[in-house]
């Protein structure tokens, strides 16, 4: 498949400085598009910034963050993981059917969600990184097995969440949503670690160009299957604090988070191709995201407007990334027509 | 009195002892079995269109436990379509084929089942559509077409908010899908009986919030209505379980729930028991969630098929379950050591119910 490693070395090699300012501004432009949702929520929707409001979208926000997390770093490796909203179903109704309302069971019930998940991480890193097949194929399977968990488990019927969980995940730590600690600190972490540790740094060496990574003796096949485990992981805690956002969870909850985390991924600036990730841009995307579902909301407009407006938000967030508009710029300049001088 | 006239009356007073013991026997004999069970034995299948939650659970298995009351039905065949219209449609044929004498189908897709239906019919199996209209004709493409007004829903709980707000107040609805045929005739129930007073005013999206029934999505919803509206007396919605983790944004913007007119379910009814005392506003009024819907179309598939009396209707009536404010017919309902999705207006009892749910 494409891995975007043909032009991407190259530039790298001659323009280090121009890319790393290239990525930087990735980071700049979700945090002056966010900034900007909040100035036009402020404006046009103020009711869109009211305590209520925002003490219910920042849940939300902290669950999109960590699952779009786990999705960078398989972007990383040039790869999509399709897998994440079986996957973060049958974390939910694992964590909320295993325990059926008793709060004694809930540990083992996460411990339960945590070991299916690195077992669904293992199957689809196998399947991609040993196997080499496509991983929108190879996601989009898993995808149908792990539905296929949720039905054989649930099915379909979903189940109240445990009393504790919903304390957790609707609950306030000095006024602010406990999931937003979490999101924050797990950011940090990933942040760090795949920034200032060596391993991190090879994992984000062999996206950027898998050959050379080869050639400096990294395993680049463990790197690849680990991509696919640990967003497993995180969207297993995402789907764990789900469960205690929303008290009585469907049976498909994981459908709500497989467009929004690979928008969150585009939307931070971390190319589809892979290389260079933007986790702390992920998840200040995942925090725009969320904002404008509540912003729409709030403007009082139909349904059919809300969809709308999220579509072209969503267009031109993606189009900032992925069109090269210097080289548009520069073809519109070029294109003059051209008088041919009389023979 | 002569000794004859004695004789005539102690006779006739013996007659109409007789003649009650023998209608009592009769009626006790007729309470075995239910009248519209005749006696020609017959098979009978029932297939829906989504079988995948608690409340089609529930209601699969009203539907399995009416026909068990009738022993001509020899056997039951269950399909579930899994929401897939195309499984759905053959399903159905799958069904004529098992050679079916009687078919109950809960038609989710509408329309798109009604050839379906008609080939059904056409074979000579008696076919029994509820809840969701197909379209065509009864007596055409199938034998009877079993409804529930909901607008009748929209009826109950427009009474009683006017009985609750009697100065009138602000109504907020929240329903399914956009578009939804459920909730547009919830909706102009709800217009009929309170639009004559002039005093409430709908508020939010007309006809109603778009929830598509997501929790997650209502908890949104419901969030940015309590801030877009200062002033929210009632909320309408038609499912009242997917409200209980919306609710709380109430308590979260430091104001109180107010009054909510919705349909039953357990965790709906330990929540109002848990918060109503810091609620003093949060009235509720529940209708039935209607899992017994089914049971009605049961009967007319095997009366028909099985030669026995027809059911007096067709339609299956809204009732009305819990009201906070006058317990009648019910007061609030909980079990709190049962599941949350259990429905505690089912004739089903609800330990059934919650094995059902827990297997």
């Amino acid at each position: 498949m494409l891995r975007g490693t043909d032009t991407t070395p190259a530039l790298r090699d001659i323009l280090p400085a121009q890319l790393r300012r290239l990525l930087s501004r990735g980071f700049a432009t979700v945090v002056a598009a966010t900034g900007g949702l909040f100035v036009l929520s402020w404006a046009f929707a103020p009711s869109s910034l009211d305590r209520g409001v925002v003490l219910t979208m920042l849940p939300f926000a902290a669950a999109l963050a960590i699952a779009a997390l786990g999705q960078t770093l398989v972007v990383m490796q040039g790869g999509i993981d399709l897998s994440v909203a079986g996957g973060l179903s049958l974390y939910v109704v694992v964590v909320t059917k295993y325990p059926a309302g008793d709060n004694s069971r809930l540990w083992p019930a996460i411990g339960i969600a945590f070991l299916t998940a690195i077992g669904a991480g293992v199957v689809n890193g196998w399947l991609i990184g040993r196997m080499r097949l496509n991983p929108i194929v190879a996601t989009l399977g898993t995808n149908a097995l792990l539905f296929g968990a949720v039905l054989w488990y649930t099915a379909g019927i979903p189940t109240t969440t445990t009393a504790r969980l919903a304390r957790v995940g609707g609950g306030l730590w000095l006024g602010i949503p406990a999931p937003l600690y979490v999101a924050v600190a797990v950011t940090a972490l990933v942040t760090t670690v795949v920034k200032l540790t060596p391993a991190g740094r090879r994992f984000e060496g062999v996206g950027a160009n898998e050959i050379a990574a080869r050639t400096a003796g990294i395993r680049v096949k463990r790197h690849q299957t680990s991509a696919y485990v640990w967003a497993q992981v995180l969207y297993c805690l995402a789907g764990v604090m789900h469960a205690g956002i929303v008290n009585q969870p469907t049976a498909y909850e994981g459908n709500n988070y497989l467009l929004p985390t690979v928008a969150a991924v585009v939307l931070g600036g971390t190319s589809l191709l892979g290389g260079r990730g933007n986790l702390v841009a992920t998840a200040v995307a995942a925090l725009f995201l969320s904002q404008l579902d509540q912003f729409v909301l709030a403007l009082g407009v139909t349904y059919a407007t809300r969809t709308l407006v999220q579509a072209v938000a969503l267009a031109i967030g993606v189009a900032l990334y992925t069109i090269d508009w210097a080289v548009i710029g520069r073809r519109l300049v070029a294109y003059r027509p051209r008088r041919v001088a009389p023979t | 009195m002569s000794k004859k006239s004695g004789v005539a009356l102690a006779l006739a007073c013996g007659a109409v002892l007789v003649a009650v013991a023998t209608s009592s026997a009769t009626s006790a004999k007729s309470s075995a079995v239910p009248s519209w069970c005749g006696p020609k034995k017959i098979k009978l299948g029932f297939t829906d269109g989504f079988g995948g939650n608690s409340w089609r659970l529930v209601t699969t298995n009203s539907a399995r436990d009416e026909a068990k009351k009738c022993p001509s039905v020899t056997s039951i065949d269950y399909a579930d379509g899994q929401g897939n219209t195309q499984k759905a449609i053959s399903d159905i044929q799958g069904m004529v084929a098992k050679g079916v004498d009687a078919l109950v189908v809960f038609p989710d897709a509408g329309k798109a089942i009604l050839p379906a239906l008609r080939s059904a019919y056409k074979a000579g199996v008696v076919t029994v559509p509820y809840r969701v209209t197909p379209g065509g004709k009864a007596g055409v493409d199938y034998n009877v077409f079993i409804d529930t007004p909901f607008a009748q829903a929209g009826e109950n709980w427009g009474r009683w908010i006017r009985r609750v707000l009697p100065k009138g107040g602000n109504v907020l609805m929240l329903s399914g899908p956009k578009g939804n045929s459920q909730g547009i005739e919830e909706n102009q129930g709800l217009h009929k009986i309170l639009d004559p007073t002039h005093k409430y005013k709908f508020i939010g999206e007309q006809p109603f919030e778009v929830t598509n029934w997501d929790p997650a999505l209502t908890q949104k919803v419901l969030s940015a209505a309590i801030a877009k509206y200062r002033k929210i007396d009632v909320i309408v919605s038609d499912f009242g379980p997917s409200l209980v983790g919306a609710l709380p944004e109430f308590t979260k913007s430091g104001r109180k729930i107010p009054a909510l007119a919705t349909s039953d379910g357990n965790v709906l009814g330990c929540f109002w028991k848990k918060v109503h005392a810091q609620n003093p506003t949060f009235k509720l009024f529940t209708v039935s969630t209607q899992n017994d819907h089914a049971r009605l179309a049961i009967d007319w598939a095997v009366a028909l098929a099985s030669g026995g009396k027809k059911p007096p209707t067709t339609h299956f009536p809204s009732l009305v379950f819990e009201d906070s404010t006058t317990g009648k017919p019910h007061p609030v309902q909980c079990r709190p050591t049962l599941p949350g999705d259990i429905y505690l207006s089912a004739k089903l009892p609800a330990t059934v119910q919650a094995k059902l749910v827990r297997k």
